[in-house]
């Protein structure tokens, strides 16, 4: 009896132990099973969601593309809707002639690049004099930068014009030049900040070795802070880059685009709005017949097309340096 | 040990020196900022703030001044017509459309950015593409493509318009036709807002990737969720970020609003003064919603970084 007893009274505490252990296993598997159930619905949801946007974006560039390659009699051929039935080239080698695309291309990216690089020079200087090397006026001068961001450019511009045509400097690029040289071009206020920021974020440690090594303020700028901020430079070129080629406002203003120097921005424009007569000008009626001329949607098509051979430098560009751009947001916090 | 007490005389008297230098080199690195500030700037605007009382007139070789006082502003306000609209009427709707869409679009880019800076296999192809509606933001292309309706024109012409039609379908499954314009109006948009919030979404991810790495894997330990992690910690350290983002996106809004286009138009016309006038009623609007922002945010604490020192 007694042996009963006690034995029964083991068997009740083992039966505790391993329900005790049981429910603490079913926990965790259910507590792991939740997990992976959110984990696996949250990266599902987030898929779908991203690949949908993507879709959104890459869209009509796809459709655009498409549609630039069928032949220009196909314009309302109910048949085709992605691919085009027939091949041809021909609504590219109108928009070329529209555009005048050779010239305005190569006068484009020689302002862009100018103005990028002159840029980069004036803002990163800014930049890292309001961020590294501050006295009392810095602090106070940079609520100026932030008035240069919220300034609308008309504000300023006929004033900017009136001096400009003061210096006779209006119809010439070096205008544009100027007032990127002088840390005043699109958008300029908004990369003093990214530099700045930049600039800030950079250890002081570096600074120190140098300064102890007994180089002077240049050359740490030039050779030990320059090289560092890669990330901030591909950034603010690339954004410069880009701005400067979709410009169209300052080209406008200091009338640079002119018919010895085309501009790709002002040619489209103008090409938009009157296509016809763009057309007529630059012989390309001749390449198609009236049939095809006279429907409003193939003029329409044509200013797409022209619209599609703007952006592709820049898409192209952009396939290249895509990697060491968003690299480059991991790397340096570039925020302001 | 005379020595390292001498090779340290040298160094502090480098260090020093540094300094004094750094003093003059400030303005070396500033110079042609300065200049631009002074000339460019400066100088135009308060230019342009006094042409904005003036009529101007342009003659052979010069302007004439006429002073009109508050007229031009007067005009800009209860007359000024357009073949569409009216300043009046797009300087209202433009601040309405700021305020009701600010919030949302900060909200959106918070978002995406948090997701795009989750791991997940092809974040770099996803990312890549987002950033192409930045690079091909473009006012001559957008107006090339008279804001894509070519080519739905050209595929509603053959009646295959929409391959889905949201709208139809929705209405189909008995909602509300005003909650059905809404929805659709927002997905017909999501090109625009993407295209708007590519530069946002930029500064928040590079904002979160500053976020102290040590936070969430200690947080991880704790037993943290991605919920709590993004309200306890992401959250309060992009917060002071979210100001610069508002800032830029307020700016960015108004450069791409139709106030803006009016604006160039009439200086175009030669109605300079009446422009200046615009220009500046557009630059006291958004001066008084940037006040109301630095107010909000300074109500509620927003911008101060708790980390920073």
């Amino acid at each position: 009896m007694k042996t009963n007893l006690f034995q029964t009274i083991k068997a009740f505490i083992e039966k505790k132990k391993t329900d005790i252990k049981n429910t603490y296993f079913t926990q965790k598997l259910n507590a792991k099973r939740k997990r992976d159930f959110q984990a696996f619905f949250g990266s599902f949801f987030r898929y779908v969601f991203l690949i949908g946007l993507c879709f959104v974006i890459l869209f009509p560039t796809i459709q655009q593309i498409l549609q630039a390659l069928r032949a220009p009699e196909d314009v309302n051929n109910p048949a085709v809707i992605w691919i085009p039935e027939i091949w041809s080239l021909k609504n590219l080698e109108l928009a070329v002639l529209v555009l005048d695309y050779k010239d305005a291309l190569i006068n484009t990216a020689t302002i862009s690049f100018i103005s990028m690089v002159l840029q980069l020079f004036s803002t990163a200087l800014a930049g890292y004099a309001f961020s590294r090397l501050k006295n009392k006026v810095t602090n106070t001068l940079f609520i100026l930068v932030i008035l240069t961001i919220v300034i609308p450019p008309q504000a300023l511009s006929l004033s900017q014009f009136l001096y400009f045509r003061d210096l006779q400097l209006i119809g010439k690029q070096t205008s544009i030049y100027l007032m990127n040289l002088f840390g005043m071009g699109i958008r300029s206020g908004i990369f003093i900040f990214i530099f700045r920021q930049f600039f800030a974020g950079l250890p002081k440690e570096l600074e120190e070795s140098a300064q102890i090594d007994g180089a002077g303020v240049f050359r740490i700028f030039f050779n030990v802070m320059l090289p560092n901020a890669r990330g901030a430079m591909v950034t603010v070129g690339l954004f410069s880059f880009v701005w400067a080629w979709n410009d169209a406002y300052y080209v406008k203003i200091f009338e640079v685009s002119t018919a010895d120097f085309p501009i790709l921005t002002m040619r489209l424009l103008n090409a938009a709005e009157n296509m016809y007569a763009q057309l007529f000008y630059t012989g390309g009626l001749d390449l198609v017949g009236q049939d095809v001329w006279e429907n409003p949607l193939f003029l329409a098509l044509i200013s797409n097309v022209a619209a599609l051979l703007m952006m592709l430098p820049l898409l192209i560009m952009y396939l290249f340096v895509q990697k060491q751009f968003v690299e480059s947001i991991e790397r340096t916090g570039i925020v302001g | 040990m005379q020595q390292v007490q001498k090779n340290i005389g040298v160094n502090t008297k480098n260090i020093n020196k540094y300094q004094k230098q750094k003093q003059l080199w400030s303005f070396i690195f500033l110079l042609p900022w300065l200049l631009g500030i002074v000339f460019l700037f400066g100088m135009p605007l308060i230019q342009s703030f006094m042409y904005s009382f003036f009529k101007l007139t342009p003659r052979v070789g010069e302007i004439v001044l006429e002073f009109v006082g508050f007229g031009n502003y007067l005009f800009a306000w209860n007359t000024h017509v357009t073949t569409v609209s009216s300043f009046k009427v797009e300087l209202i709707n433009t601040v309405t459309d700021v305020v009701i869409n600010l919030p949302v679009l900060l909200i959106f880019s918070l978002f995406i950015a948090v997701m795009l800076n989750a791991k997940f296999r092809g974040r770099a192809v996803v990312r890549a593409i987002f950033f192409i509606p930045v690079i091909l933001n473009s006012a001559a292309v957008a107006t090339a493509l008279g804001g894509g309706d070519i080519i739905t024109q050209i595929l509603e012409q053959q009646n295959i318009g929409q391959l889905f039609d949201l709208e139809h379908f929705l209405v189909q499954t008995g909602l509300d036709q005003m909650i059905v314009g809404f929805i659709s109006g927002l997905i017909g948009r999501i090109y625009d807002i993407l295209a708007l919030a590519g530069v946002p979404i930029l500064l928040f991810l590079a904002s979160i990737q500053s976020v102290p790495k040590h936070l969430y894997e200690a947080a991880k330990i704790e037993g943290a969720t991605a919920y709590e992690m993004f309200w306890l910690i992401t959250l309060p350290n992009v917060s002071p970020h979210i100001l610069t983002v508002t800032v830029y996106a307020l700016v960015d809004t108004f450069l791409t609003s139709s106030v803006s286009g009016i604006i160039s138009d009439e200086l175009n016309s030669q109605q300079w003064g009446l422009s200046s006038a615009m220009s500046w009623m557009y630059v006291g609007s958004i001066l008084v919603i940037l006040l109301i922002i630095f107010l909000l945010a300074k109500i509620f604490g927003i911008g101060g970084s708790h980390y920073e020192n």
